[in-house]
C-alpha cells in the first residue's frame, strides 16, 4: 500500500505466485515493457534514419516532397498527443493516490486525445489524396511525378506514419479495455502498477511523433 | 472497503490530501509547459525558417523533448539500476545505428 495513498481503498498490487515479492514483480512488469519499448525504438529509428540519408541523397526532391506535408496538421497533432502524455501522466499520479473515479477520467480523456489525433491524421491523408500525394496508388497521378526521387520520401512518410498509427489505434484498444477493469472497485488494491506500466506504452507513442514530427515535417521544409 | 471518494471528485478532499494531490500533479504540469515551449521553439523555425542552420538547432530542441518524456515523464531518472540499463543500451545501439551509417554516407 501507499503511504501517501489519499483514497478509503489501499493501492498496491497483488503477488503472482511465481514472483518472491511484489516489488519484483513491479521491477519485472517495468522491465518487460523497456525490453519490448527498445525493439519498437530501433524499428521506428531505422525509418527515422532512412528519412536523414533521403535528405542527404535527395535533397531537393525531398525538400519538394516536404513542402506539400500538412505543416500545421502535424503541429496541431503534437500538441494533442502532448495533452495526452499529461493526462497519462495525471492517471498514473492518480492511481498512486488511490483517486480512482478522477483516474479513470484521466485514462477517458486520453483514449479521447489518441482519437483526435487520428481523426486529424486522416483528414491529412484525405487532403494528400486530393492532392494527387499518393505516388503507391497506380491508378492515379501522382502530383511531383516528374520528380521521382520524390516517391521515396513520400511512401516512407506513409510508411511511418501510418506505423505510427497502428500503434495509437492498439494503444487506444488497449487503454479502452484497461480503462473498464480499471473502472471495478478494488482495481487499484491489485492492480496498480498496471497504469504505470500501460503509461510508458504511451508516452513511447508520443515520443516517437515528437521525433517524427521534425523529421518529416519540419527539417525539411 | 469501499472508497468513499469513488463517486466524488478532487473537492471532497481535505486540505492536506488536495495539498498532496496538487503537489504529485504539479510535475507533469510542467513537464507539459516546458514540452509545448520547446514545441513552439521547432514550429516557429519551421514555419519561418529564419536561417539556414535551423535544422541544428530543430534537431537539439527534439532531443530536449525526447530526454525531457524518457527521464521525467517515463520515470526513468527514478527507475531501479537495471530499467536505466535497459533504456540506455537502447539509444545506445540507436548511436551505433546513426552513427556508423552516416559515417558512411557522410565521408562519401
Amino acid at each position: 500500500m501507499s503511504a501517501d495513498c489519499i483514497g478509503a481503498d489501499p493501492v498496491g498490487v497483488t503477488r503472482a505466485e511465481h514472483f518472491a515479492a511484489v516489488a519484483q514483480q513491479r521491477h519485472a512488469a517495468t522491465l518487460g515493457m523497456w525490453a519490448w519499448l527498445l525493439t519498437e525504438l530501433l524499428l521506428f529509428s531505422g525509418l527515422f534514419l532512412t528519412a536523414l540519408i533521403l535528405r542527404l541523397l535527395h535533397p531537393e526532391a525531398v525538400q519538394a516532397a516536404a513542402g506539400h506535408l500538412k505543416f500545421w496538421i502535424g503541429a496541431v497533432n503534437t500538441v494533442v498527443l502532448l495533452c495526452s502524455s499529461l493526462t497519462m501522466s495525471a492517471a498514473i499520479e492518480l492511481s498512486r493516490l488511490g483517486l480512482q473515479r478522477l483516474m479513470v477520467g484521466c485514462l477517458l480523456a486520453t483514449a479521447s486525445l489518441g482519437l483526435l489525433f487520428l481523426v486529424l491524421k486522416g483528414y491529412e491523408y484525405v487532403a494528400d489524396y486530393e492532392e494527387h500525394m499518393m505516388p503507391f496508388l497506380a491508378r492515379r497521378p501522382y502530383a511531383l511525378a516528374e520528380q521521382p526521387a520524390t516517391r521515396l520520401f513520400v511512401n516512407l512518410y506513409y510508411v511511418a506514419t501510418a506505423l505510427h498509427a497502428v500503434h495509437l489505434v492498439t494503444g487506444i484498444a488497449i487503454l479502452l479495455g484497461l480503462t473498464w477493469k480499471a473502472s471495478r472497485p478494488g482495481f487499484l488494491l491489485r492492480h496498480q502498477n498496471w497504469i504505470e506500466v500501460y503509461g510508458l506504452y504511451w508516452h513511447f507513442i508520443d515520443l516517437i511523433w515528437i521525433i517524427a514530427f521534425p523529421v518529416l515535417y519540419v527539417v525539411n521544409r | 472497503m469501499r472508497n468513499p471518494f469513488h463517486a466524488l471528485g478532487p473537492q471532497a478532499l481535505g486540505p492536506q490530501d488536495r495539498a498532496l494531490l496538487w503537489s504529485r500533479l504539479r510535475r507533469p504540469a510542467r513537464t507539459f509547459l516546458a514540452l509545448l515551449a520547446l514545441l513552439a521553439v521547432n514550429v516557429t523555425l519551421g514555419a519561418t525558417r529564419p536561417f539556414a542552420q535551423a535544422w541544428i538547432v530543430e534537431l537539439a530542441v527534439v532531443a530536449v523533448m525526447a530526454a525531457i518524456i524518457i527521464l521525467v515523464s517515463m520515470e526513468v531518472r527514478h527507475e531501479a539500476p537495471l530499467v536505466r540499463l535497459f533504456a540506455g543500451v537502447g539509444f545506445f545501439w540507436v548511436a551505433i545505428l546513426f552513427g556508423m551509417t552516416l559515417t558512411d554516407y557522410l565521408a562519401r
